[in-house]
């Protein structure tokens, strides 16, 4: 069933906007189906979504979503596109223009309801290069975690990550499915997200754990009627939960594992970090884990994601995370990314793209970067860099930092430099990786 | 008082190499989310006092507390450092 057909299953409510009126589904909907009765010719159209606001994304999705060939959810950061994708909401050259002559509404509506599709949806992800790269998704696999419990109804959720993105796609699907009201916390700092939380009254939310810590330094979290607490996108610690479940001590809290290669995930509900080793080797939330000779978890999802040339599936099936584990006291707890990805408060790094940039300069003779652990944003980029033995390396520093500043977002900058007159090779990316992650 | 100026003047180096304009005056009341130290700010302060001190007392906390001022932030280091001298 498409996105559209499922909103209409629902009672109508009120979706909170931040600092614009709040807007009900029955309205988003309407506006939905404006869209496909103006612009009849988008019918079987790849379509790229560009990000302007809350209320006008929905109200896309539910237009294109089962009526469009592609819908391509566009991140902030440059990404290819083929030509012939139509480019929404309409702006310049690519735009698809409102059909003039259009048929009487009804007639078009019923062509538009004859229409209904498979429609691909991709996300942006970052390719290991630290280019970003397409992934494709079905509507059913996107929306196979999302609960629709009358008990969800009542919940209204703050949206703390970009919605063009897994993570808060998976918040705003959530919301809409479940008839949730969706409050837009995705702006700001935290003292502007608390504000927002608090004038909504949000009592449920999902954020990195990064950005929970930061919640909790406002000193003001308490004051948000909390029901539901969900952390992912980084490790979440024993610590932050077991603070978070003081705090908040009836709410439901869980921390998420997602892997946007294999296309699904899993909650934790317990409130302990990592998940029970039983759950190994059995089935759970549909799909199956295991730990394979490299340490690496493996998923086996009910249905391979499309289109899947990226990650490595064995012949039972199983997809390998790369994210590197441990068994401890009958849990299973993540240590972090096999590739080496350093992930900064829930954005990855990817080390090889730092390096290009520190080897720009002619006094940087080899370069490391790797992450090191933070107790405030789970890792922190950190490089070893090989210089002569005469090198100001006070001097290069600078130097350094100016090149990062301009080629490189803020959390992909290394934080702290070691200054070495060679890298050894025997220091491997896994070594480090289990030292700063432990 | 010595760790307290100690913290204070690492504040004001990380803010440089963060690239993170500081307001003035800071004071031990300035919250540390309005103090100009972005979330990447702050988290290159606690590594470096980390680097510096030995010690990094929110990975060692069982229980997660947060500092919401400066003044509670060299606290928390204060009572770090007397719980390993004591």
């Amino acid at each position: 069933m498409v996105f559209l057909q499922q909103l209409q299953q629902i009672p109508a409510s009120q979706l909170a906007m931040d600092g614009s009126e709040p807007k009900s589904y029955q309205q988003l909907r309407a506006k939905a189906e404006q869209i496909r009765q103006h612009y009849p010719q988008l019918a079987g159209q790849a379509i790229a979504l560009h990000y302007t606001g809350l209320a006008e994304f929905i109200s896309a999705l539910l237009a294109f979503d089962g009526w469009c060939s592609a819908l391509y959810l566009l991140p902030e950061t440059d990404i290819s596109i083929a030509d012939e994708v139509y480019v929404w909401p309409a702006d310049g050259s690519k735009a698809p223009t409102a059909a003039v002559a259009a048929s009487s509404p009804e007639a078009v509506l019923e062509s538009v309801q004859e229409t209904v599709q498979q429609t691909v949806w991709y996300l942006a992800t970052s390719g290991t290069t630290g280019t970003p790269k397409w992934i494709a998704h079905s509507f059913t696999g996107l929306s196979r975690a999302i609960k629709c419990k009358a008990a969800q109804q009542p919940l209204r959720w703050g949206l703390c990550y970009q919605p063009y993105r897994f993570a808060g796609l998976q918040v705003l699907l959530q919301s809409v499915l479940s008839g949730a009201c969706l409050v837009d916390a995705s702006q700001g700092d935290a003292g502007a997200r608390i504000q927002v939380l608090q004038q909504y009254q949000v009592n449920a939310l999902s954020a990195t754990p990064s950005l929970w810590r930061q919640l909790l330094m406002t000193n003001q979290l308490s004051a948000v009627p909390l029901q539901q607490l969900t952390l992912g996108g980084e490790i979440a610690d024993q610590p932050l939960l077991t603070q978070l479940q003081q705090l908040f001590p009836s709410a439901r809290l869980l921390h998420i594992y997602a892997s946007t290669e294999a296309g699904v995930g899993f909650a934790v509900s317990d409130g302990k970090a990592g998940f029970p080793a039983a759950w190994l080797n059995q089935s759970h939330s549909q799909v199956q884990l295991r730990i394979n000779a490299e340490q690496h978890l493996c998923i086996k999802p009910p249905v391979i994601p499309l289109e899947q040339t990226a990650v490595t599936v064995d012949q039972h099936g199983f997809i390998d995370t790369t994210d590197v584990v441990e068994l401890r006291e009958a849990r299973v707890l993540f240590l972090g990314r096999a590739s080496g990805a350093i992930n900064v408060g829930g954005n990855k790094v990817h080390p090889e793209q730092v390096e290009q940039v520190l080897l720009q300069h002619d006094a940087v003779l080899q370069a490391k970067v790797y992450g090191k652990a933070s107790s405030v944003l789970g890792q922190l980029v950190v490089a070893d860099i090989a210089v002569a033995p005469d090198t100001d390396t006070k001097a290069l520093q600078a130097d350094l930092m100016q090149l990062c500043f301009k080629q490189l977002q803020r959390h992909q900058i290394p934080t702290r430099y070691y200054w070495l007159s060679q890298l050894s090779n025997s220091n491997t990316g896994k070594l480090s990786r289990k030292e700063s992650n432990v | 008082m010595e760790l307290h100026s100690h913290i204070r003047q690492t504040l004001q180096q990380v803010a440089v190499l963060a690239n993170c304009q500081l307001i003035e005056p800071i004071t031990d009341d300035t919250v540390l989310l309005e103090s100009g130290l972005d979330s990447l700010g702050f988290a290159m302060l606690v590594a470096q006092l980390e680097e510096e001190l030995g010690m990094d007392p929110f990975s060692e906390m069982q229980i997660a507390v947060y500092p919401r001022t400066l003044g509670e932030f060299i606290a928390i280091y204060q009572q770090a450092a007397d719980q390993t001298a004591g």
